[in-house]
């Protein structure tokens, strides 16, 4: 976990890699909130473009695509317009990775941001550095995929397979796409089989502040992803009281 | 008192009806005696002036006015209807009327009645004489003692004959008379036309005498002379009294021509006495009052003040009569007899050249009048009570429907707000249009108030934090970017500070909206059935790792106890029974967990050796948001916990309950599931 957020905060060396900095929209209604994520990414050296509505965005947008995209669910009367533009953008491009960073908390805003095809689902609790972290991971995750496999970050479990430059997830093979919580939470879970993670712990590995209610459905989620693939899936045990393991 | 009791009692009103109704038959009854009195008065006073123009046939001797007096030996003869038996028995002759006592200086007692058929008087004498002096065979009545009635008759003529009745035997014999011989001498005569009866009793003897009318003038002198003393009583020939008074010949047949069925018309002469009477009052027939007496009795009668009047054979009386002989017409309701049968008597007088001669009395039996009464009474009273048990039958219905109605609409008031704070918006009855439905519709529209705004304050924890969240994001990132600047180490210090301020911002803003999250989440649950003991025996052991300092005992059945729902939230359930119970645990008290069966359900308690928990506090602290008790530590503390604890009691169809343990020494929490 250090190393991860270290290289967020560390300049991000293989974020230089392509000559042009990356361009992050943010879209955002509130102002104030809008130019401090802006000022705390360009920091990272992100290339911050900012929009306080869904038309604004859109029409800026079907010019040029920015690299990564950070939406707030309800842009001005728009209680759903995060929705809709999240919708939009992945009808514009499958691969761009989108960011929900929203004030709303439920479940179902969640599920539902992340059946769109948003990457991740970020409360607006987390810090600046947090944030900052999770988009260098989303960053990190697109661009490990353009590279080739480096076998020492793979981690192999029986039929599952995690490698952590790619943030890629493997069941027999299978490729389970999960979300950057629930996959810190598998790694956090697949790294050391047969102990018992509490919740919070959990939270920390994801770098997220959940309550308990949150982790809970994010490891049934987890399990369902993989039931998906391998209906006999039971690898991830509920300990009662404590939390939950990774068994073999 | 309820409402039907209440209906009831005001449908008591309703008696009022057969009151009215009765007091409305009287004002007739009294009406219909009224225009009887005037109709019957005026009979009279046309019979009267019928009479008094032919007063010969009503009256025998205009020109006598002396009264009529039974002391001085005044008779009157009664009218007889039937030719009686001479047989010393009067009950033949049909009067109601006892014989008259006769005047009697000696204290002799004898008594005299006297009564005429078309051809004779008779006269029936009783005396009192225990010892009988028989006649002896050659009487001399100056001088022999002997029983015997003297009888001195005015002929018609005006003259006088004397006779005497006696007896040496009793049986039929005729009356004797003395007659001057030639010499001078009384010699005893029989007088075979007059026979006579004498009939020997225990107290005496009787006297059944007949004599021809034509042998009867005005007067009629009777004395009863005792043989064997100077006893005597009677009157003595030749006085003013003995005086004869006949019913007039004929009037009875001239007076039935004048009156209708069911009116007795009776004339009388100046001395009350009767002359002649027709017709007969109707008798109502017994049964029918017997069947109206208890209404009679019920309501009271306006009879009841009314004078008695009797009747007697030969002579009328009462204000009627008298008032008629005073010269003025008079009529009046009276009760006669022992019957006390309601009569209307009007009498008017028979006025000859300015003089009062007598009255003619009419009577008519009121019975019909008292019939119809009775009759239109009992039919109003029947009716009018069924008319008021169907009203009361009715009111009762009515009341018990109306009753019905409330008491549906009271329990579902009662149970509009249940135990878990969610209100029931429906009202019975609100449908109808009747003020009771206007209140269920009140009521409704309240309700639906009242549920708005509970879901106003339900949310505003959520509201208030997701608009919160906000501002403090800003504040927050702005920190983020503050310290990003490059501080000096005196400035980062603030920072810190409002680092600190925020995040116990945060932790109280998530608290608010949590209350929500949780409810969504358990409706998303899924269930399956597991083995609570396994559950509780591995969560407590994980408590024990986790809550080093306290001390945790558990208790659970040795087999598995199975139920129906989310495992997650059952473990949820226990984290916060087991946290309560670590705030509140003394240091060295013991935190119990036990498991126990009920025939339908497990029941799981954990009880800590904390504070006692107010009464009036038990029953809130299962509500949202409730915190009634400090903590042992600094944590801002919601209520959510055990409110959470009773969401997930109730998502697996049971019940949670706090209780001070019996011993006092604690508190427990008691949460019951039920079996599969």
């Amino acid at each position: 976990m250090a190393t991860r957020k270290g290289a967020g905060s560390a300049g991000l060396p293989w974020a230089m890699i392509p000559f042009m900095k990356k361009q992050i929209a943010i879209v955002e209604d509130e102002p104030a909130l809008r130019d401090n994520y802006a000022a705390a990414l360009a920091r990272q050296g992100y290339l911050i473009k900012t929009y306080g509505n869904r038309s604004a965005a859109m029409q800026a947008f079907h010019t040029r695509l920015p690299d990564l995209a950070i939406i707030d669910i309800s842009l001005e009367d728009e209680a759903e317009g995060g929705f809709d533009l999240c919708r939009e953008l992945r009808a514009a491009s499958a691969e761009l990775p989108i960011i929900f960073l929203t004030a709303r908390d439920s479940e179902l805003d969640a599920v539902s941001g992340l059946r769109l095809g948003a990457d991740d689902f970020i409360t607006k609790d987390v810090s600046l550095p947090h944030l900052a972290a999770r988009v260098a991971a989303l960053f990190r995750r697109i661009d490990a995929l353009r590279l080739p496999a480096n076998a020492a970050e793979i981690i192999r479990r029986g039929a599952l397979s995690i490698d952590g430059d790619k943030m890629q997830t493997t069941w027999n093979a299978s490729p389970v796409v999960l979300s950057l919580t629930e996959f810190w939470i598998v790694h956090a879970l697949a790294r050391n089989p047969g102990h018992v993670k509490n919740r919070q712990q959990l939270m920390d590995a994801a770098n997220v502040v959940l309550d308990d209610n949150t982790i809970t459905s994010h490891i049934k989620r987890v399990r369902r992803k993989f039931q998906q693939i391998d209906p006999k899936f039971d690898a991830i045990q509920t300990v009662y009281g404590m939390g939950y393991r990774w068994v073999e | 008192m309820s409402i039907r009791l209440q209906l009831l009692i005001v449908a008591l009103s309703t008696l009022v009806l057969p009151w009215a109704g009765c007091q409305y038959a009287r004002e007739l009854e009294t009406a219909l005696r009224g225009s009887q009195e005037r109709s019957l008065l005026a009979s009279a006073g046309t019979i009267a002036n019928a009479l008094s123009a032919q007063p010969q046939r009503v009256f025998h001797d205009t020109a006598d006015k002396d009264l009529f007096s039974a002391a001085a030996g005044d008779l009157y003869v009664f009218p007889l209807s039937t030719q009686p038996l001479l047989d010393g028995y009067r009950e033949d002759w049909d009067i109601a009327a006892d014989p008259t006592a006769l005047p009697s200086a000696t204290g002799y007692r004898a008594r005299l009645q006297a009564g005429a058929t078309e051809h004779y008087l008779y006269l029936y004498i009783e005396v009192d004489d225990r010892h009988f002096d028989a006649e002896p065979n050659d009487p001399q009545p100056d001088k022999d003692r002997f029983d015997r009635i003297n009888m001195t008759l005015q002929n018609p003529d005006g003259t006088a004959t004397a006779y005497f009745f006696a007896t040496d035997a009793p049986g039929l014999i005729a009356a004797q008379t003395l007659l001057k011989s030639d010499d001078g001498s009384l010699r005893v005569a029989v007088e075979p036309r007059i026979q006579a009866f004498w009939l020997q009793t225990a107290a005496g003897y009787r006297l059944e005498a007949r004599i021809p009318l034509s042998f009867v003038g005005r007067h009629l002198w009777i004395e009863a002379a005792d043989g064997s003393s100077k006893g005597r009583a009677g009157v003595a020939a030749d006085t003013q009294g003995g005086r004869l008074f006949f019913a007039t010949a004929g009037l009875d047949t001239l007076l039935a021509t004048f009156i209708r069925d069911g009116t007795r018309v009776t004339v009388i002469d100046d001395n009350s006495l009767k002359l002649g009477l027709a017709g007969s009052l109707n008798a109502a027939p017994p049964g029918e009052a017997a069947q109206s007496t208890w209404y009679r009795y019920l309501l009271g009668s306006n009879s009841e003040n009314l004078p008695t009047v009797s009747s007697s054979p030969d002579h009328m009386s009462g204000e009627p009569v008298r008032a008629a002989l005073e010269g003025r017409a008079h009529a009046q309701w009276a009760l006669s007899g022992s019957a006390r049968e309601l009569l209307l008597t009007a009498a008017a007088p028979i006025i000859v050249d300015g003089r009062t001669l007598g009255a003619v009395v009419l009577q008519q039996a009121g019975d019909q009048l008292l019939a119809l009464r009775d009759d239109a009474l009992t039919r109003l009273l029947n009716l009018t009570l069924v008319a008021i048990a169907a009203a009361a039958l009715v009111m009762l219905g009515f009341a018990t429907w109306i009753s019905v109605r409330l008491g549906r609409l009271r329990g579902a008031a009662d149970s509009a707000v249940g135990n878990d704070g969610k209100i029931r918006l429906e009202m019975p009855e609100s449908g109808r249009g009747d003020e009771i439905g206007a209140l269920a519709r009140a009521f409704e529209s309240l309700l639906s108030r009242l549920n708005e705004h509970t879901q106003y304050l339900r949310t505003l924890g959520g509201k208030l934090s997701h608009e919160l969240r906000t501002p403090l994001t800003i504040v927050r990132s702005s920190l983020d970017n503050l310290e990003s600047e490059g501080l000096r180490d005196d400035q980062l210090r603030y920072i810190v500070r409002a680092r600190e301020g925020t995040a116990r911002l945060q932790s109280i803003l998530s608290a608010l909206g949590a209350a929500a999250r949780v409810e969504e989440s358990i409706k998303q649950a899924e269930r399956v059935s597991f083995d609570l003991r396994a559950l509780i025996s591995s969560a407590v052991a994980a408590y024990r790792d986790g809550f080093p300092g306290a001390q945790i005992v558990l208790d659970v059945p040795d087999d598995a106890c199975f139920i129906r729902g989310a495992p997650d939230l059952m473990v949820q359930l226990l984290d916060k029974l087991i946290e309560n119970a670590v705030d509140f645990c003394p240091p060295g008290g013991a935190i119990t967990v036990r498991l126990g069966r009920t025939p339908a359900n497990y029941s799981l308690q954990v009880s800590n050796d904390g504070p006692l928990i107010p009464e009036a506090l038990l029953g809130h602290l299962f509500e949202s948001m409730f915190e009634q008790r400090q903590g042992r530590d600094d944590k801002p503390h919601f209520g959510l916990g055990l409110y959470i604890v009773r969401l997930v009691a109730e998502f697996h169809g049971g019940s949670a309950a706090a209780a001070n343990r019996a011993d006092g020494g604690g508190v427990v929490f008691t949460i019951m599931l039920p079996m599969i």
